[in-house]
């Protein structure tokens, strides 16, 4: 479990930046910025570009996301947006619309 | 801890607005305006640049901003404290450092 956990009843809008993992259960608005891991969690809304090295999505995101190694959509959640890594997942039951670009 | 508690680790630096309800902890950095309805502690380590509105506050690393608080603020030996305070219960230890006004809203006697 990582160290920074924004809780499910707890709204940032704004930016998040940092070198550490974080789990979002909660909502999300604006921007984050990270060196390691996100995880969205299936109670977790997240309208926010994202820049990380690994992100993974059980919950909701609209927005862009690019992934310096790999992004993860696990069964049930949705996602909008464009994708940008060199390895994307997408498991059965995820909905996803947008672009994805694997820089091959 | 509950399990809707918030955590913002060492690492991470959080610029905006946070609102909602539950616990709130800050190793990190925190910078804009924080209304919450539960318990804000600030750790050792951890800096705030915020205006807060809160029930509770307690304040062992660094705090800069106007501090809102409806039922207690408490600012440890460890804590660097610059702004107001409005809140009916506030301590203060030895060894904390503190700059700013208080108001306690303490209904006093007429014949002061």
């Amino acid at each position: 479990m990582a160290n920074t956990v924004i809780g499910s009843s707890i709204i940032i809008d704004g930016e998040i930046t940092g070198d550490e993992d974080l789990v979002v259960q909660g909502t999300v608005k604006g921007k984050i910025q990270l060196k390691e891991s996100l995880y969205v969690e299936a109670s977790g809304k997240v309208e926010a570009d994202i820049e990380t090295q690994n992100t993974e999505v059980s919950g909701e995101v609209t927005g862009n996301i690019t992934a310096s190694d790999k992004v993860e959509l696990k069964t049930q959640c949705r996602v909008i947006g464009d994708i940008k890594a060199p390895r994307i997942l997408i498991a059965d039951g995820a909905s996803f619309k947008g672009n994805v670009d694997m820089d091959v | 801890m509950s399990d809707t508690a918030c955590v913002i680790g060492k690492g991470i630096q959080i610029r905006g607005n946070l609102s909602g309800s539950g616990d709130l902890v800050v190793e990190g950095r925190l910078e804009g305006h924080v209304a919450l309805e539960d318990h804000i502690i600030v750790e050792e380590g951890g800096t705030v640049v915020a205006d807060i509105e809160t029930r509770e506050l307690t304040l062992n690393g660094k705090m800069s901003g106007n501090i809102n608080a409806n039922e207690r603020v408490s600012i440890s030996s460890s804590a660097t404290v610059m702004g107001d305070i409005r809140a009916p219960r506030v301590v203060i230890e030895d060894g904390a450092r503190f700059r700013g006004n208080i108001e306690m809203e303490v209904p006093l006697p007429d014949n002061i």
